[in-house]
């Protein structure tokens, strides 16, 4: 009876051990983990804590983290100086327009690519697979003088002549819909009577809700961060998108830190935030394509 | 009758994307193709034809191979560091999958890759300033000399690829996040039952079987690594006022010759060999990572 | 009650509609606000230099009296970035009437692609009237004869100097000589324990920029008596800096950096270290006096012509639009070289006005500072851009090696290795011009 009570007993211990090694090792990852994402974010915490630095404190050395004489100049001169909000409206108006663009296209294309065997379609499958690979910077330059001739520089839509379809986002609907939508299903409907547009719309988009939100967080913030093909559309001052906008900033010949760093701040709150907002539904997303092909 | 009716529904769904893929995609995709062989200033309407001659020049040109040079080392260096990095990162958040922080791990990890790019960029500049950085400052607390670190010609570069693979490393950790949380978990209790450490199953399970993770991962990384355009632009500028040493990438020499020295046709023949190194990249990438048996 | 992918997707629809039936809207609006502002005629003034901004809108508050119903937008952006606009605008003819600010030799592109018209006949007499425009002057604004635009202003180098810490080291006169240059930036430069330079005794054009690095080059290099582009008999240009002159020109930036360093390319450089007192003295253009009236209005500094000459950027008002828009456009031009705005100008921005024959000196003598501007000795040479095609090019590429022979210590001390770098970028600028059919004999 003793031997069966010590055993327990050992292997209480042992089961302490072991947990309380676990917790170490725990605890270490933490740590390590902690570290690791506040160096990540540290760049961005300084941009903010510059923002409402002085001039002079700007030039200070070394550099402070927390701002001594924290002071909201740098702000106020800039939006009053730049067509900064002009800008982020640009951005927001671009980017969600493309996203409802992206959305659209993604969502039927990819229906039609994956649940519909035809030989036609293989063929613009195969095209839209090569083309695919190709990277944006390859051809935007004659994409650009296409815009030219449309006459829609420095508008909203010749923005969007770059951003109307992503290529992922129709592979990404193609195979959610192949790996979550059952054929059996869609046979039934049709049985039914139903129509193939009421499909489409009542059956396939509910259930592509996840990647569908997946794929409008990744469309909205490529266009929000889009640069090279904003730098080239857009050369009036207030046609400029945020990113554009910022890099271009330029009081006559010096460029002023803290106010750069004011306007960068100032559109880092936005972004921010809805991608915090958005995150569930990105990763959800993500993982509800299957990603293993 | 029924069938007739499917196939007219796919096609004319289908449609309009693929007339916005023609005209957006295709259509300028072929058109570099084309106008690599022509010269044209922008300005003139003549655009005469003039065979390879631009490829030809593009070899000889000391600042292509410049810009490949820098292109290419930063595409590499940001995968290098990324991947591995991205993985164990990954592996250490799955572990903690449950700890109530996992979600601040992965927001404070992914945010770098969604907030604009140039203020990030910009706080990264003033990040490696070389007399008001917080980087030379810390190194200082080392005894490390202040370096140059947007001057010198090596330091810039990598600078450029820090930033970079600060970027990219956001979005290659959620996928490794969701790669680990769809690996089959008997496996590990095996291989814990065996013996195997930690680490030991990272290395012999983990690893082979997100091949076809990695393989994703290191495609997107490294083709947007050969376009890295605007962490280049804003790190390692041209500006006057504030300098740096310039970082001469692909995209901004194929930017330059076009828009600045008025060569379109010169331009293109480089956004041609930028895709035929794309290309390449990813056919080989696929071989090797594909080869080696990947598992779904 | 979850929503459903559809509710989503209906209410981005919705949102989508809503977003069409505003944008609808506010261009409808916008569309009958032009129409009924049909009889207010707008031209819109492109520039590549945001400090002149103000200038363009004063002349436009002047023209209120003569035409009530101009309305004058002025878009001053970045320079690179302004002679893209230009050249994507003009190709596709659909930015609107505009008065456009350019160089000279940038703008001969344009005119040779007819996409810029002549000048009507009572500008181009006001231009060619000697008694307005000295022949320089007239010369870059035309082509084979023919008067395109209007002069306005130039860019001309000059050197600025820090008096105070001239007298600091015991300097009264600005330096006469090349060589004297490099002697003064030694004494004058500021060093700390380590003996590395905190204050450069004088801040040259090392980083930034792009073509801006081989103009400055070529402000050196011209005192020495070489030039990067010089023009053959029969027309054509080559590259003339692969020889003493260039040599000269690129071992006294050398020198400076790594040998005497007095200056290093991660040192705060130009106007605003000037302004900081983190340099003694730098050349530059005259726009350098409005921006220290306005950030350092306290520093001691004074101005000095160059040794031998200096380079003169004459920048152009040209004009693209028709009918009534043109004649409009033209008035404003005009108007910009009234003496009331011209004295303005350089009152207020400090870029030099290319008329003859008008009053400064209520401005010269407030500000001795542009002095050495407008009174340069006798015999003072000055160059300027040649108006070819490739020259942005070629300056940028002569920029990119220039960069990193300042970044080559092995260079410094070296005359045969100097020659031969220099040989190289010349033969690359031989090439792009061959490339052009323009290389001359």
């Amino acid at each position: 009876m003793s031997e069966a009570v010590s055993d327990i007993a050992v292997e209480q211990a042992e089961g302490a051990r072991l947990r309380f090694k676990k917790r170490a090792v725990d605890r270490l990852i933490d740590v390590v983990l902690f570290l690791f994402s506040i160096l990540m974010i540290l760049p961005l915490i300084f941009l903010v804590s510059n923002a409402f630095k002085t001039p002079q404190e700007m030039l200070a050395w070394p550099p402070t983290v927390i701002p001594a004489n924290p002071t909201l100049d740098n702000f106020a001169a800039v939006l009053g100086q730049t067509p900064l909000l002009q800008w982020i409206a640009n951005s927001l108006m671009f980017a969600g327009l493309s996203t409802v663009a992206i959305l659209a296209t993604s969502a039927i294309a990819g229906y039609i690519l994956g649940k519909f065997q035809y030989k036609t379609l293989t063929v613009i499958f195969a095209l839209f697979l090569a083309t695919a690979i190709v990277p944006f910077e390859v051809y935007m330059i004659p994409l650009y003088f296409q815009a030219q001739s449309l006459g829609i520089l420095n508008s909203t839509w010749g923005l969007l002549l770059g951003y109307l379809v992503m290529s992922f986002g129709i592979f990404l609907i193609r195979q959610n819909v192949i790996h979550s939508i059952p054929d059996e299903l869609l046979e039934a409907a049709r049985i039914d009577g139903a129509g193939e547009l009421w499909i489409f719309w009542r059956i396939v988009l509910p259930l592509l809700r996840g990647a569908l939100g997946a794929l409008g967080v990744l469309a909205f913030f490529q266009a929000w961060t889009a640069f090279a093909w904003p730098m080239i559309v857009t050369t009036t001052r207030e046609s400029y998108t945020i990113e554009v906008g910022l890099a271009l900033f330029q009081t006559g010949f010096t460029v002023d830190l803290g106010r750069l760093s004011a306007a960068s701040a100032a559109v880092l709150v936005p972004s921010v935030t809805l991608f915090i907002l958005l995150r569930r539904n990105f990763v959800q997303g993500i993982a509800s394509t299957g990603l293993k092909e | 009758m029924l069938k007739r009716k499917r196939w007219i529904f796919a096609m004319l769904a289908i449609l309009p994307t693929l007339a916005i893929f023609a005209y957006v995609r295709m259509y300028p995709i072929a058109d570099t193709l084309r106008l690599s062989l022509h010269k044209w200033d922008i300005l003139s309407k003549k655009k005469p034809f003039i065979g390879l001659a631009n490829f030809q020049e593009l070899m000889g040109d000391r600042l292509f191979q410049e810009a490949l040079l820098n292109t290419t080392i930063i595409a590499f260096g940001v995968l290098i560091i990324t991947i591995p990095l991205a993985m164990v990162i990954a592996a250490l958040i799955f572990h903690r999958t449950r700890s109530r922080f996992a979600g601040f791990y992965e927001t404070s990890v992914f945010i770098p890759h969604v907030v604009s790019l140039v203020p990030a960029a910009m706080a990264w500049k003033w990040i490696f300033d070389a007399r008001l950085g917080p980087l030379n400052a810390f190194l200082g607390l080392f005894g490390i000399q202040p370096q140059a670190w947007l001057f010198d010609p090596v330091l810039s570069v990598v600078c450029v690829i820090v930033l970079c693979s600060w970027q990219a490393l956001g979005y290659a950790v959620l996928i490794y996040i969701v790669g680990f949380k769809s690996l089959p978990v008997s496996l590990y209790e095996a291989a814990k039952l065996d013996g195997a450490s930690g680490p030991q199953s990272f290395w012999y399970l983990s690893i082979p079987m997100l091949k076809p993770i990695t393989l994703y991962v290191s495609v997107v990384t490294l083709v947007s690594g050969f376009n890295v355009y605007a962490q280049a632009f804003v790190l390692a500028s041209d500006a006057q006022g504030a300098p740096g040493r310039q970082v001469r990438v692909l995209v901004l020499d194929m930017l330059e010759n076009s828009f600045r020295n008025y060569r379109v046709g010169y331009a293109a023949s480089e956004a041609v060999v930028l895709l035929a190194i794309v290309l390449v990249l990813t056919l080989v990438q696929f071989t090797l990572l594909r080869e080696r048996g990947a598992r779904s | 009650m979850t929503t459903t992918a559809v509710d989503t997707r209906t209410n981005t629809l919705k949102r989508g509609m809503t977003t069409a039936a505003l944008l609808g809207t506010v261009l409808g609006a916008g569309f009958f606000a032009g129409l009924s502002a049909a009889s207010a005629q707008t031209i819109t003034v492109w520039s590549g230099y945001p400090e002149m901004a103000p200038f363009y809108e004063h002349v436009a508050e002047g023209l209120k009296a003569t035409h009530p119903d101009l309305n004058v937008k002025v878009e001053a952006i970045a320079l690179r970035e302004h002679e893209k606009r230009i050249a994507l605008g003009l190709t596709s003819g659909s930015a609107g009437p505009l008065v456009i600010e350019l160089a000279g030799s940038t703008a001969s592109r344009y005119i040779e692609n007819e996409l810029l018209p002549a000048a009507p006949d009572d500008i181009s007499a006001f231009v060619k009237d000697p008694a307005n425009f000295g022949e320089f002057f007239v010369d870059a604004v035309s082509h084979d004869g023919t008067v395109y635009g209007m002069p306005l202003f130039r860019g001309q180098g000059s050197l600025f100097y820090n008096t105070d810490m001239f007298a600091a080291a015991g300097l009264t006169e600005p330096p006469k000589t090349m060589e004297e240059y490099t002697e003064y930036a030694q004494k004058l430069t500021q060093r700390d324990a380590n003996g590395n330079p905190t204050v450069s005794g004088w801040s040259m054009r090392l980083s930034g920029g792009g073509q801006g690095i081989a103009e400055k080059f070529w402000v050196n290099l011209f005192q020495y008596g070489g030039n990067v582009l010089v023009q053959t008999a029969d027309g054509k240009w080559k590259a003339d800096y692969a020889n003493e002159a260039g040599r000269k020109a690129l071992k006294q930036y050398l020198d400076n950096v790594f040998v005497a360093k007095t200056v290093t390319p991660e040192m705060p450089a130009d106007a605003e270290a000037f302004e900081r007192g983190q340099t003694a003295m730098f050349i530059r253009e005259s726009w350098v006096i409005g921006d220290i009236a306005a950030k350092a209005p306290d520093l001691h500094y004074a101005t000095a012509p160059l040794p031998t000459g200096s380079i003169a950027l004459p920048t152009n008002l040209y004009v693209s639009a028709e009918g009534d828009d043109a004649k409009a456009a033209w008035d404003f031009a005009q108007a910009t070289n009234s003496p009331e705005n011209l004295v303005w100008l350089l009152e207020n921005v400090g870029w030099l006005p290319n008329r003859s024959g008008v009053d400064y000196s209520v401005v010269t003598d407030k500000v001795p500072a542009f002095g050495a501007f407008v009174d340069y000795p006798e015999g003072y040479g000055f160059f300027t851009l040649p108006a070819i095609g490739p020259i942005e090019e070629v300056l940028t590429r002569l920029a990119a090696q220039l960069t990193s022979a300042f970044g080559n210590a092995s260079l410094a001390g070296d005359d045969a290795a100097i020659d031969a770098y220099l040989k190289a970028a010349a033969d690359e600028t031989n090439q792009i011009l061959a490339r052009e059919d323009l290389l001359g004999q």
